[in-house]
């Protein structure tokens, strides 16, 4: 082999390398960028790791991961082994099927084992759920209502990591003399007794190597997850996929980084350890005793490092008997008033996100829900309320029910006002770059201009983005004639044809408009208020033909688990105080109307400066602007279809 | 006695039967239902509509996974030639990236990619647009062409080849690994016996080492092809909304904005049955060896 050949040979592995490690480099360093922006440098700072440690939602995802790989992995390694025990005594005809079943979710996508499990749960607790009912209300029972959540999880995870088990301990039995045992027994052991002395010292490798191949394969683990663990519950992969579908904070980098350095850690430790081993290999004796040791101190090392994790978290975590699960928007809600809450009630606040109305509902429909409180838009309250999905409120529970303006009570989504308390208003509007564009915007049609081929953030949910159609349409939002919504879909999908839309999102706006990758989008005022303050060059337009108008409501589910405490929940938000500071942090309009009035002199105060009466009015659309919006109504469930099957559509392209 | 001990199986047969078949039927079952409860074969005559998703991911897919295969056999035959200790740091680096999860490696590539991202940066401050621009205009000039003459940055994220990037990139171990350890478990002295016999090194490599090979590529297209052929967050993160694959496609069905199981359920049960296909057909070229090459 020659020198210049093997130099070749080695340049293409650097290459490799480098190709895979330029990208975790990129994200270490802007771990410690003094800015939240992800490609300026802007200067060395810490702050991102302080700000994780006290971000609740991702120290309680970590734990639930660490958790459930934990406890999947030692459970399924038991399980694994005498599986793999049972099947290697069988007869071949028996033993193959069984493994081809074994084998399936290996070689099954991922989504597909998880979709199907997702199904079998929500079939199963739809089931047991109905007859709990039936028999609670015939007999007085107290049976409990089941949902998605922590067992389901780990079900999922014991149930994908057993074939790795099995696959790993399988060839350690079949190279083990088989006389062994029977000898063991001749001498006069049990079979338990042989199991213990004669065959898992001969297995140990494989259990030990499939323990932590399960362990990895759980903790690596998103796309099963994400269909399993339900609503209300969430590991560090699913966390961190809803992190980058909001505004994308640097959090998420020094998360990465802990994670690379820890791991690389450990596998340096194990490596020295290893060559030690490797150099006492002279001495045969000393070698059988520093392997046995280096490898029961690398598990032990690594099952002490995952104990102590747990410990830290369980003693940083507030352990209130009391919770309260709460399904809101991304970005729309200051977190301060979260602290403010479970340290004045004691009750821990286990806050979620959904991205928008429709996605929401899936979730609630199918994940068996587990929220208590959700704050769907006016339309969707009307669905939920008309299915059946919505609990009536105890308003005695709920005083600063008062507070709000009486224009925001008995709207046509729930005309008695029993299921919803409103949370925030506002309306849907264009946001451009005024330095990206030539002249201000005023109508929708450039949101399907080819002039702006590429430029262009369409809102990613159906009812705004046909919705928008139909308001350049001239056509009303709520309306029910196939023409019409076809004719808007259509607008739609030849400016998609033409590559008007650079993208279709929800709240990855925040950080596409801030930084300038798009020149318009269709978003909400208040959102536009909150990327104004990041960039001034962005402008906010209610075009000319109108738009639309819409209330967010705080409503609590039929079968929430802690109903009283989602009523302790929306009487502290409802409150003056709680309004004033959520709208100086989300900058969505308050529902109460002493907040909305004080809030000019709120921001003076705060911020020692006039607040500009136009970003007022942006946030609190005036009269004259409303006057030309209309809210969304619930649709038939024939249009709802059309909707689904339109967007369905729309998305391939 | 020996039944006896077989029984050991049993909690994990009736286990199986639980939590692997039970929720594959229910799969078929949706497919086969419509929301209504009635069996209907409705959904499967909506898939008509769908077939360019299916098109696309099965076309990305292929691209990767022969991406994945020319860039890692090549490696792995190399790695499989150095020595121990340079073999053992070599598969440690490789395997370190997967310990990181695969949403913030794919993350990583955002902001490598995006319009305003490192790489479009870097290329600015190289001023590499100017020079593309004034190539363009004095093409323009002498042909009469009509090459754009103010470009401002490459459209790389939200691209198909974004998506191909981000399945190569996430999944080039799987392919590494697998090929690495069949060819560094390879007897040496195969291929000095056909150098003796007189084989060139090309004809030895095709004869001998290839052959011997084949398990391990096999098991490396399986492990790069099933997952990015039913990816959902590598499209997501690197295609924006403008590749739809089959995984954005049943995950919209679920818990997404087209709340439709049952139609959920038919596109992954089609998606099932053409990747069970293809490794069926793909594993009788190998020996069909239930031996996964595990790390």
């Amino acid at each position: 082999m020659n020198g210049k050949n093997r130099f070749g040979g080695r340049l293409a592995m650097v290459l490799t390398f480098l190709f895979l490690y330029a990208p975790i480099f990129v994200l270490m360093v802007f771990s410690f960028n003094d800015s939240s922006s992800r490609t300026l440098w802007k200067g060395f700072t810490l702050d991102w790791y302080g700000e994780l440690f006290q971000d609740g939602i991702i120290i309680n995802s970590l734990y639930t991961t660490l958790l459930v790989a934990l406890l999947s992995s030692l459970i399924a390694t038991v399980a694994g082994t005498f599986a793999a025990i049972g099947f290697f005594n069988m007869k071949r005809r028996v033993r193959t099927p069984l493994m081809t079943i074994n084998n399936i979710p290996m070689t099954n996508a991922d989504i597909v084992t998880g979709v199907s499990m997702c199904l079998l749960f929500v079939a199963a607790f739809g089931a047991w759920n109905s007859f709990a009912q039936q028999m609670n209300e015939a007999n007085g029972t107290s049976l409990p209502s089941l949902a998605m959540g922590f067992g389901t999880l780990l079900i999922a995870h014991i149930t994908f990591n057993i074939p790795y088990v099995i696959l790993s301990v399988m060839p350690k039995l079949r190279q083990m003399d088989k006389n062994l045992v029977e000898a063991a027994q001749d001498l006069g052991c049990t079979w338990m007794g042989a199991f213990f002395k004669v065959v898992l010292p001969e297995i140990k490798p494989g259990v030990v190597n499939g323990l932590l191949i399960a362990f990895t394969m759980s903790v690596d683990d998103f796309v099963i997850s994400y269909f399993t663990a339900g609503p209300t519950t969430s590991t560090l992969a699913m966390t961190i996929y809803g992190m980058t579908k909001k505004r994308i904070s640097p959090k998420i980098n020094a998360v990465s980084t802990l994670l690379f350095v820890t791991v690389l850690l450990l596998l340096v430790i194990v490596n020295l350890r290893e060559m030690q081993q490797s150099r006492a290999k002279k001495d045969p004796r000393r070698a059988a005793r520093s392997a046995a040791s280096s490898r029961r101190g690398t598990i032990l090392g690594a099952g002490a490092l995952a104990a102590v994790l747990l410990a830290l978290i369980l003693l940083s975590r507030q352990n209130n008997s009391r919770v309260v699960n709460v399904c809101g928007w991304g970005e729309n809600i200051d977190p301060a008033l979260i602290e403010q809450f479970q340290e004045e009630t004691g009750i821990r606040v286990n806050y979620q996100t959904a991205e928008g109305n429709e996605t929401m509902y899936s979730k609630v429909v199918l994940g068996g829900s587990g929220y208590d409180v959700i704050v769907p838009s006016d339309y969707m309250v009307s669905q939920m309320r008309q299915e059946g999905l919505l609990a009536e409120l105890d308003f005695a529970n709920i005083p600063n029910f008062s507070l709000i303006d009486d224009t925001y009570k008995h709207l046509s989504y729930d005309p008695e006002n029993l299921y919803s308390v409103p949370y925030t208003w506002g309306t849907l509007g264009i946001i451009y770059n005024t330095a990206m564009v030539d002249e201000p915007i005023t109508s929708w049609s450039a949101l399907f201009d080819p002039q702006y081929a590429g430029q262009v953030l369409m809102i990613n949910n159906p009812r705004d983005a046909i919705g928008v159609g139909l308001m350049y349409l001239g056509y009303s939002v709520n309306t029910t004639d196939e023409g019409e919504i076809r004719e808007a879909y259509q607008l739609l999908a030849e400016a998609r044809e033409q590559g008007v839309y650079q993208s279709f999102v929800m709240d990855e706006v925040y950080d596409k408009m801030e930084a300038g990758e798009a020149a318009i989008a269709v978003y909400y005022a208040g959102d536009f208020l909150a990327m104004y303050e990041n960039n001034p060059d962005l402008a906010f337009v209610v075009p000319q033909e109108g738009s639309n108008w819409f209330v967010d409501a705080m409503c609590v589910l039929k079968d929430a688990p802690h109903k009283e405490a989602a009523e302790e929940w929306i009487n502290f938000i409802c409150s003056t105080d709680a309004c004033l500071a959520n709208m100086d942090y989300i900058w969505y309009a308050s529902p109460n109307v002493q907040a909305l009035a004080d809030y000019p002199a709120y921001y003076e105060e705060l911020y020692g400066e006039e607040m500009d009466p136009a970003l007022y009015a942006i946030m609190a659309a005036p009269e004259e602007v409303l006057a030309g919006c209309e809210a969304y109504d619930a649709l038939p469930a024939e249009t709802n279809d059309l909707y689904k099957e339109l967007w369905t559509v729309l998305g391939i392209g | 006695m020996k039944n006896r001990r077989s029984l050991f199986a049993l909690p994990y047969v009736v286990w199986m039967a639980l939590f692997v078949v039970a929720p594959i039927l229910l799969v078929v079952v949706y497919a086969f239902s419509s929301a209504a409860g009635g069996a209907t074969l409705e959904n499967f005559r909506d898939m008509g509509g769908y077939w360019v998703v299916f098109l696309r991911s099965f076309e990305l897919a292929v691209v990767a996974t022969a991406v994945c295969l020319v860039i890692g056999y090549p490696i792995s035959y190399l790695m499989a030639r150095e020595g121990p200790r340079f073999q053992r740091v070599a598969t440690v680096l490789i395997m370190l990236p997967m310990w990181m999860n695969f949403l913030l490696r794919t993350y990583a590539w955002m902001s490598i990619l995006e319009n305003t991202g490192l790489l479009n940066r870097l290329f600015s401050a190289i001023r590499l647009f100017d020079l593309v621009n004034a190539v363009s205009g004095a093409l323009n000039s002498a042909f009469g062409l009509k090459l754009a003459t103010d470009v401002q940055y490459f459209q790389m994220i939200n691209t198909s080849g974004a998506v191909v990037l981000g399945m190569v990139y996430n999944y080039l171990p799987f392919m590494i690994l697998p090929i690495y350890s069949v060819l560094a478990k390879m007897d040496r002295s195969l291929l000095e016996a056909a150098r003796d016999l007189g084989a060139s090194p090309a004809a030895a490599f095709r004869r001998v080492i290839l052959p011997l090979s084949l398990p391990g590529v096999l098991s490396g297209v399986t492990m790069v092809f099933v997952p990015s052929v039913s990816t959902f967050a590598i499209s997501r993160l690197l295609g924006g909304s403008n590749v739809m694959l089959l995984g954005n496609l049943i995950e919209l069905q679920f818990t997404g904005s087209s709340y439709d199981p049952q139609l959920g359920s038919a596109i992954s049960l089609v998606m099932m049955v053409i990747v069970v296909a293809c490794m069926y057909v793909m594993n009788r070229f190998g020996e069909g060896e239930e031996q996964a090459v595990m790390l």
